[in-house]
């Protein structure tokens, strides 16, 4: 069995998991107005972090979610010979060195934990995260590792800001996943992570159950969702496959939910395709925004720590419908008994992902 | 048993297929390099002028293979075939440009933004060949045959039958691409093993 | 109205970062949006968006008029003729 805990977030809402999940249990968002940073000096919203300003931000959010994580497991881990750090990431550390976005951050956490094996960057657009815990589960299912930590961050940056408004895909109000009005994504920023182990033991709170995952291509378009959300569809169907597991045992689904217009009407189809319409359903980019690499660990991590706490936690930002096919998106924070979860994500390059969770 | 089955390295004036030089650059040419070798397949795919240099750089090589392979995608399902690719440099050659685009040309482009991720020579190959299946794209300071061994297994043991496996580098001028496929339960072929990556890769002084 | 359509298609191939293709590769009646032609798509469509507004000066706000526009070299030198002063 694969043990998955330890989970933790750095972010606008707060410097450790237990300040972000309360954040989020009373529905506040990281999401503010800041001024003059578009790239015609419009005001826009982000989920900013306003304390990061240090030149090395990048390599300083790493190191501190690594000591994060050393109070929440064995110390000895980080260290071990058997322990492997996957750093799941988009665009790195890119204002400090365009040619060389990842090398100088990592290399000093390596440095600074004395870590014994090369860390791995993956670097697969919005599913990163996703993908690289099904890659940690993965490696140690087949041996190579006993425990692999999964960091995920990404920093705002113009490069990325100005990207998205070149697409006209960054939304004027705060993001509104799922709803009507929805207009494009919120970029947002911070750094998640958990730990992927074979050993239940190095955990200090109980761990939960990681089940196999997978990823799979729309081979439409690259930047274009898929109209018939086939990639989704299709890694969704073979991780439930390869589990054993039916629609009906899932009790709740955290999706992407970028906010785009596109995004969200491929993502519906394809749960309506999955007849998985009325799995409750959340986005929790309405309060991280879109942290790109950073999102689908940060989202499995909240996930996490709703089944801990038997708490479904409301989409924030949905209000009415927008969708062609209805989801049964969660509207209030409200008691339920969450024992196994699905988390999808979708990105750039036709690529999908998804896990499943389940409780011990 | 797994079989490296086929391999094509293109660099900055060659491009061989399984060790042997097809196509070697025509410096007098007007064409681009890459437009060369475009032109050596005689495809009629024109989006392959819209791509950035890394994800012409795996179209080429995967093209090569398919040529010498012309059986190639037919003999899976469309799922079956999983990409496995790494480099260095991320998508640094065209961030550069992109970044171009906003300070010195004052306007953002699109076309070049959407090719700031690596993992877009992906999507590229999969809308080519329709590939639905198993997609990973990983950076490494340098070349890491471990990596391409290990995920490799991995990805044949979770269900993909294949794997088209990449290691692509390009900055500045700089072109350091290899595609080989891995095919399970093949009688020929080079055992699957560190060592054939790194002759497959020829980068053995880096490895 | 050669020269206009050989610009265009000079800037075409600047703004769409398309340099491996030359002018003698794009026909005046390739179909631009087509995968048999040059095979451009909504993300390229925003970059001729801007190359109205930066050569001639010409501001496309209906997306419906520019999907119309942007049907050939033909259509785009007609519509830049109509619309400029």
């Amino acid at each position: 069995m694969t043990y998955i805990g330890a989970e933790e977030i750095i972010s606008p809402l707060g410097q450790n998991i237990q300040e972000n999940f309360l954040a989020v249990c009373e529905n506040r968002s990281g999401i503010s107005l800041v001024p003059k940073v578009g790239f015609n000096n419009e005001d826009l919203h982000l989920a900013k972090m306003t304390s990061l300003t240090a030149e090395k931000k990048f390599e300083f959010l790493l190191v501190d979610m690594l000591e994060n994580i050393s109070v929440q497991i064995d110390p000895s881990v980080i260290s071990s010979t058997k322990t492997l750090i996957i750093l799941s990431s988009t665009k790195g550390d890119l204002d400090r060195d365009i040619s060389n976005p990842f090398d100088p951050a990592v290399g000093a956490l390596v440095k600074h934990f004395n870590l014994k094996n090369q860390p791995i960057i993956v670097s697969n657009a919005c599913i990163s995260g996703v993908l690289a815990i099904n890659a940690a589960n993965n490696f140690i299912k087949a041996g190579f590792y006993d425990h692999i930590i999964v960091i995920g961050c990404d920093v705002i940056s113009d490069f990325v800001l100005y990207g998205f408004q070149s697409l006209f895909a960054v939304s004027a109000l705060p993001c509104l996943p799922f709803d009507k009005n929805r207009s494009g994504i919120t970029l947002g920023e911070g750094c998640s992570a958990v730990v992927v182990s074979n050993t239940k033991e190095i955990f200090k709170n109980l761990p939960l159950e990681l089940l196999s995952g997978t990823s799979a291509n729309d081979a439409n378009h690259i930047s274009g969702p898929s109209r018939t959300g086939e990639g989704l569809y299709r890694t969704i169907q073979k991780t439930i496959r390869q589990n054993n597991i039916s629609a009906d045992e899932i009790d709740f689904i955290s999706a992407h939910g970028t906010a785009t217009i596109f995004n969200d009407e491929m993502e519906a189809t394809a749960f309506d395709r999955l007849n998985m319409a009325n799995i409750p359903l959340n986005s929790m980019k309405g309060y991280f925004g879109h942290t790109l690499g950073a999102a689908g660990v940060m989202e499995t991590a909240i996930s996490m720590r709703m089944m801990r706490n038997n708490l479904l936690i409301k989409s924030l930002g949905y209000s009415e419908a927008g969708t062609s096919k209805s989801l049964n998106i969660a509207t209030e924070n409200r008691p339920s008994e969450l024992n196994t979860i699905l988390k999808t994500a979708s990105g750039f390059g036709g690529c999908n992902a998804s896990l499943l969770l389940r409780k011990l | 048993m797994s079989f490296i089955t086929a391999c094509c390295q293109i660099s900055e004036e060659a491009c061989a297929v399984n060790g042997n030089v097809i196509v070697r650059k025509d410096e007098q040419s007007a064409d681009s390099w890459f437009k060369q070798l475009y032109k050596e397949l005689a495809l009629d795919y024109p989006k392959f002028y819209k791509m950035d240099m890394l994800a012409q750089a795996g179209f080429l090589a995967s093209e090569f293979i398919k040529k010498a392979f012309p059986e190639l995608v037919s003999s899976y399902a469309d799922d079956e075939i999983a990409l496995l690719f790494a480099n260095s440099e991320s998508s640094s050659d065209t961030d550069i440009r992109f970044k171009e685009s906003f300070q010195k040309r004052k306007s953002p482009s699109p076309s070049l933004f959407v090719y700031t991720l690596p993992n877009i020579v992906l999507g590229e190959l999969a809308i080519r060949n329709k590939f639905y299946g198993e997609n990973m794209f990983a950076v490494f300071p340098k070349f890491a045959p471990e990596f391409f061994l290990q995920y490799g297994s991995v990805m044949l043991a979770t269900g993909s039958k294949a794997v088209l496996a990449g290691w692509l580098n390009i900055l500045k001028g700089k072109v350091e691409v290899s595609v080989f496929l891995i095919e399970e339960n093949k009688a020929d072929g080079l055992p699957f093993n560190k060592e054939n990556i790194i002759k497959c890769v020829g980068l053995a002084d880096q490895a | 109205m050669e020269s206009l359509k050989e610009d265009l298609k000079k800037q075409i191939i600047e703004q769409l970062n398309l340099e491996d293709l030359q002018v003698s590769d794009i026909d005046d009646d390739s179909l631009l949006f087509s995968a048999d032609g040059v095979g451009l798509d909504s993300i390229d469509a925003l970059e001729l968006i801007v190359l109205m507004e930066k050569f001639y000066g010409i501001q496309v706000t209906n997306p419906e008029e520019g999907k119309d526009a942007f049907l050939t070299i033909n259509t785009m030198a007609d519509y830049i003729e109509k619309n400029r002063n």
